[in-house]
């Protein structure tokens, strides 16, 4: 993570771009993973949080506010809000339903946005930028965004609150028995996580300069984080960090040498994380027990 | 019953009344009333199928009674939502445990501590502290780092009962907990229930073993067919007829009278032999 920091001392927009995606798409994934890895409700729908978030930067940069923090600010409060609210219905539900319903959000979402004319519509919206001398400031701006969601996933994870959404996820009416209120504590997972994806989209958006239903709420950005956290090790603290370095480095050199098939490539290594790293490479990598546990691993998630 | 009661009379602290369980079109459970007294062990027998669990799960809140109600200190359970239940004093096991897989042995114990009853007052580290003592208390100090998907049934079972223990209950109720232990294990898990029956815990228990449940218990209540047809003192419940019956059918009722008539002093091997019992 040190090392990201030096990034922009290459003086090269290109890999500064690149990098910088790579920590927006760890962002996510470790928002993912919070809902996702910890509380295990699988949400397909992330995505609207980050699109929401990168709205709040856009709508702020037409009221004249085009400072970095006030946006992250803004987003983080709207999209907690907006999970409380969308969560308690939708987190009534369960497994395939749930993931369901939160794409179901994203997609309601994404056409709400694209028919209010006050927000641009599908045309989209243009955001002040900073002048190019000064181009990197976003990227450290992610870097922090994406340091502060690995940290809170630190701390989260080994605090009360990260026992209480590991308890929900391994047996949501154990969890309630030991005192632990389900509905109250996923709420919370997914607000946090809402707030992470938000946080990842208010700095894209003025990074970026334009936003548009397109760009604000991608299928790469709904899936990447999701794949990222898989391959790196779901309900980990360094899974997603790791799975969004490599995912991104290969998807980023695959795009690069092999245009015509790289999708391909993209699609067949999604296909092997599942079938061979069901628990992700930091269980691989003898974090936590070596090929024995691997082995067992792979039978574990099938029916 | 008054909300000021006399200090010196035996304090009602769980009340069920009239309760009936319907499960479509069997009434799994129908006017069953008792109540169980504070710091007493109450001992709950009945043939499989007979209702005992269904209870239990109306008495912690899992389920909500058709009729009638159980109240603790005169609140409603069924009003009570399931998490608050355990903070209320009323903590249980379950039959099929019910781990956390992939947390360790001392992490499972850890969550009761931390969002019990006394939890509120917990730092994490308390509740670790308080974890790994239960679970020495238990006998599962040496297995506390091991994730609880490792452990054997056995363990699984005292695993269930810290983790209850970890809630700080006033009532602990155990649904079978003793269910594949050795004779010596037993007797083990019967030395633990008292010292935490003496610790002040009142306790309902289930199960088979009636050697157990009868060295145990201060009452005993008999389920049979969803109806309580017996309660009182464990040697007394033992004897009565319906009890002998509902558990070894009206024949061998009358060959056990026979039985008495030609011997007498063999009433004693004539008593209750429960059936070879699954879960």
């Amino acid at each position: 993570m040190a090392l990201l920091l030096a990034v922009p001392l290459t003086h090269n927009g290109y890999i500064e771009i690149v990098f910088r995606n790579i920590l927006m798409y760890a962002t996510m994934a470790y928002g993912w993973n919070m809902i996702g890895g910890y509380t295990g409700y699988v949400s397909f729908g992330q995505v609207a949080f980050f699109g929401l978030g990168a709205y709040c930067s856009a709508v702020l940069s037409q009221f004249g506010v085009d400072n970095l923090l006030a946006d992250v600010l803004v987003a983080c409060a709207v999209n907690g809000g907006f999970a409380v609210l969308v969560g308690l219905p939708v987190l009534q539900l369960k497994g395939h339903y749930f993931a369901i319903a939160t794409l179901g959000v994203a997609l309601a979402l994404t056409d709400i946005i694209a028919n209010l004319d006050a927000l641009g519509g599908t045309a989209g919206m243009r955001l002040r930028q900073v002048d190019e001398a000064h181009f990197s400031v976003y990227y450290y701006a992610m870097w922090i965004v994406a340091l502060a969601a690995i940290l809170a996933t630190y701390f989260i994870a080994r605090s009360k609150l990260g026992y209480a959404f590991v308890a929900i996820r391994e047996n949501e009416d154990a969890a309630a028995v030991l005192g632990i209120s389900p509905r109250r504590y996923k709420i919370t997972a997914w607000a946090i996580s809402a707030m992470m994806a938000g946080s990842a989209g208010a700095v894209f958006a003025p990074a970026n300069g334009f936003l548009d239903p397109s760009i604000g709420f991608s299928v790469d950005s709904n899936v990447f984080p999701i794949v990222m956290a898989l391959l790196g090790g779901i309900g980990t603290v360094a899974g997603p960090f790791i799975g969004a370095i490599i995912l991104a480095g290969a998807n980023e050199l695959l795009q690069r040498y092999f245009i015509k098939i790289h999708t391909l490539f993209f699609g067949a290594m999604i296909v092997l994380v599942v079938l061979l790293l069901p628990r992700g490479l930091v269980w691989l990598f003898g974090l936590r027990g070596g090929v024995r546990t691997w082995l067992k691993s792979l039978t574990e998630y099938k029916a | 019953m008054s909300a000021a009661s006399v200090p010196a009379a035996p304090e009602v602290l769980l009340r069920i009344s009239n309760v009936g369980m319907r499960f479509g079109g069997l009434w799994a459970l129908s006017e069953v009333s008792f109540d169980v007294e504070r710091g007493t062990v109450l001992g709950l027998i009945g043939p499989n199928g007979s209702g005992k669990t269904t209870l239990m799960n109306v008495v912690s809140g899992v389920y909500r009674p058709t009729t009638g109600e159980v109240t603790y200190r005169d609140r409603r359970i069924a009003d009570v939502p399931t998490h608050d239940v355990c903070h209320l004093g009323i903590a249980r096991t379950f039959q099929v445990v019910k781990p956390f897989a992939s947390l360790t042995t001392r992490e499972n114990v850890a969550v009761g501590a931390m969002y019990g009853r006394q939890g509120g007052k917990r730092s994490t580290r308390a509740s670790f502290e308080r974890a790994q003592e239960l679970l020495e208390l238990v006998g599962l100090g040496r297995v506390a780092d091991r994730p609880a998907s490792d452990l054997t049934t056995p363990d699984r079972k005292r695993l269930e009962v810290a983790k209850a223990l970890a809630l700080d209950p006033e009532v602990l109720l155990l649904d079978e907990v003793m269910a594949g232990l050795n004779a010596t294990e037993v007797d083990e898990a019967l030395q633990l229930l008292r010292d935490v029956n003496r610790r002040g815990v009142t306790l309902i228990v289930v199960e088979h073993l009636m050697k157990a449940i009868v060295s145990i218990s201060t009452t005993i209540v008999v389920l049979a067919e969803g109806k309580k047809i017996a309660q009182g003192a464990p040697a007394d419940v033992l004897a009565a007829p319906e009890v002998i019956e509902a558990y070894l059918g009206s024949r061998w009722r009358k060959r056990q009278e026979q039985l008495k008539e030609i011997e007498a002093q063999r009433e004693e091997a004539a008593r209750v032999q429960p059936p070879e019992a699954h879960g």
